[in-house]
């Protein structure tokens, strides 16, 4: 009934539709976690699509802020779980935490003069420091909280896997129509005003954006790692292309590779599926570090 | 006040302020400012730093909040179109940028990731042979030196056929022979174009070479305005800058009319060179060697 009041129907359809279909893949680990590789195939090329600003632009601190609000995010979620209130989710607190931070340190960093790794550094204290005082202040969350630490492929469910689907669905039209005025704005953002573009609209989008989806892929690889999904696939894509273009489809293919990848490597040794995402896409970067070196050489 | 009233008779204006301030963090960094940049002709904005110069600038641009007017005469019945080229871009080089993404990344709707429109292309290619550095195209914009930079972010501010031109100091930074091949540029613009170009500038022996106007910014506010050589007095130098006439010779630099500006200085003032300008023979065949 709710489900079709709020015409999830035929997206549900097409999720279900496709797990069923990696499931019935030839593979065990296909097999064990198909909710995890179809939240992984929606989720990773757009966080290494994503990562080309963040790494040009210096915004990887920005993503730590939001990953580490999710401290008390989840914290809060798991708090008000234990005191009763059994409908609330620990994701979508996760989400208004995030959105709150980022929202907060953009408009500080647009008002102030203040270094923005300055705002983003007591921002990221407080929220990681109240997530420590919730967590240890009760034993109960103390027990579910390591699953949003370290990431945990079962917490992909339906519902998380529909709002991955939105998320990937909507950064991707957002790159198709911000792409070149971000890219301005990265360049200079005097340039960018004098050339009518509303800096302060892509500023704020982009925030919100990110906040959707550090927050959406945490469950995959947890808070810790999470900016790492953005920030690596991206930085190896750097040292492998001259052109925007190519860093752009080199970042989106690092990030599947290494999540597709990393997802196996975690079947297969039995560790966090994070873990080994991130220790893949780092290897990846590790080896794009050649020619970058034989080009100057 | 000296050199505000210029003899010369009164030329069309393309840019026009009116008790301009300005306040940032509040501190009053521009105080009513009124000035005038004439049509079709190289505007110098000249002072010392921190004197307002650059503010005044954004301002006209509408990067700062301002008090007064800022009034932009129309040119063919619609409102002038206005183009920048910033000072100093905090480019991360290592960013893989190249001149064609840069330049396209302003004109096309097409995202950059799904390839370069042909006709922006083309527009590209165009106003980087304009600027003389179409060899620049698809090269990545982190190795370039700061007079290619310079002349790319010139092609830039070309691709939306501006009719004013203002530039943030677009000569610091560049060697004296970069230096004068972007003058000539910009006096081609002038000349060919009918461009009207405002520069932001602390360099003297530029100023005096290239420049039809200046307006003078000391103390936060307008000191003195007009035609270049009547207006830059050894006397107003002096005011402007706070030390003693330290003139450049422009004497030899500029087939122009020497008496009419060599009355102004001080009697027996020698004419040391500071900075030299280009070359003894003066920067339009220096910069062409």
């Amino acid at each position: 009934m709710t489900r079709a009041l709020l015409g999830f129907g035929p997206l549900d359809w097409l999720l279900s539709g496709a797990v069923q279909v990696l499931r019935g893949m030839p593979f065990d680990w296909a097999r064990y976690m198909p909710e995890a590789l179809l939240a992984t195939l929606l989720l990773a090329p757009v966080c290494g699509m994503v990562g080309v600003f963040v790494v040009n632009y210096r915004l990887a601190f920005f993503s730590d802020a939001i990953s580490h609000s999710a401290f008390s995010g989840v914290a809060a979620g798991l708090v008000l779980v234990s005191a009763g209130l059994a409908w609330v989710d620990p994701r979508w607190t996760l989400l208004a935490l995030g959105l709150i931070v980022g929202l907060l340190v953009t408009t500080v960093k647009r008002r102030t003069d203040l270094g923005t790794d300055t705002i983003i550094g007591v921002a990221f204290s407080a929220a990681v420091a109240l997530g420590i005082a919730l967590v240890t202040a009760n034993r109960e969350v103390q027990r579910a909280f390591p699953q949003y630490l370290y990431g945990d492929v079962l917490l992909v469910d339906l519902p998380s896997l529909r709002v991955a689907f939105i998320v990937g669905v909507a950064l991707s039209l957002y790159l198709l129509w911000s792409f070149n005025r971000l890219t301005l704005i990265g360049f200079n953002a005097d340039l960018a005003r004098t050339r009518g573009t509303r800096v302060a609209i892509y500023d704020y989008s982009f925030a919100v954006l990110l906040v959707l989806l550090v927050t959406t892929a945490i469950p995959l690889t947890g808070m810790l790692l999470v900016t790492a999904l953005l920030v690596v696939p991206a930085a190896a894509a750097r040292n492998l292309s001259r052109s925007c273009a190519a860093m752009f489809w080199v970042a989106a293919g690092i990030g599947l590779v290494s999540g597709v990848g990393g997802l196996i490597l975690a079947y297969e040794q039995n560790t966090a599926a994070g873990a080994a995402i991130i220790l893949l896409a780092t290897a990846i970067f590790a080896l794009s570090l050649i020619p970058r070196a034989l080009r100057r050489g | 006040m000296s050199g505000a009233a210029s003899a010369m008779p009164a030329r069309p204006i393309a840019i026009r302020t009116r008790d301009l301030s300005v306040a940032l963090g509040g501190v009053d960094v521009l105080v009513g400012a009124s000035a005038g940049f004439v049509r079709g002709g190289i505007n110098a904005l000249i002072g010392q730093n921190g004197a307002g110069k650059t503010t005044l600038l954004r301002a006209i641009l509408g990067l700062v909040p301002y008090r007064g007017v800022v009034e932009i005469a129309p040119v063919g019945g619609r409102a002038a179109r206005l183009a920048f080229v910033p000072q100093r871009v905090d480019f991360d080089r290592g960013t893989p940028l190249s001149v064609t993404d840069l330049l396209c990344a302003d004109r096309q709707r097409r995202p950059l990731f799904l390839g370069h429109s042909p006709r922006v292309l083309r527009a590209a290619r165009e106003a980087l042979e304009w600027v003389g550095a179409l060899r620049l195209l698809g090269a990545p914009l982190g190795g370039l030196s700061g007079g290619e930079f310079q002349r790319v972010l010139l092609a830039l501010a070309l691709l939306s056929e501006p009719d004013i031109l203002l530039l943030d100091e677009p000569v610091a930074g560049i060697d004296i022979k970069g230096e004068a091949l972007f003058c000539d540029l910009l006096v081609r613009l002038r000349d060919q174009r009918g461009l009207t170009i405002v520069l932001v500038s602390h360099d003297m022996s530029i100023v005096m070479q290239h420049t039809d106007h200046v307006v003078c910014i000391a103390r936060q506010s307008v000191d003195c305005q007009g035609d270049t050589l009547t207006t830059l007095t050894a006397a107003n130098i002096q005011r402007i800058f706070g030390f003693p006439a330290a003139i450049y010779d422009h004497d030899h630099a500029h087939g122009g009319p020497h008496a009419a500006c060599d009355h102004h200085h001080h009697p027996g003032h020698h004419h040391p060179h500071m900075p030299p300008p280009p070359s003894s023979a003066g920067p339009r065949s220096g910069g062409a060697a």
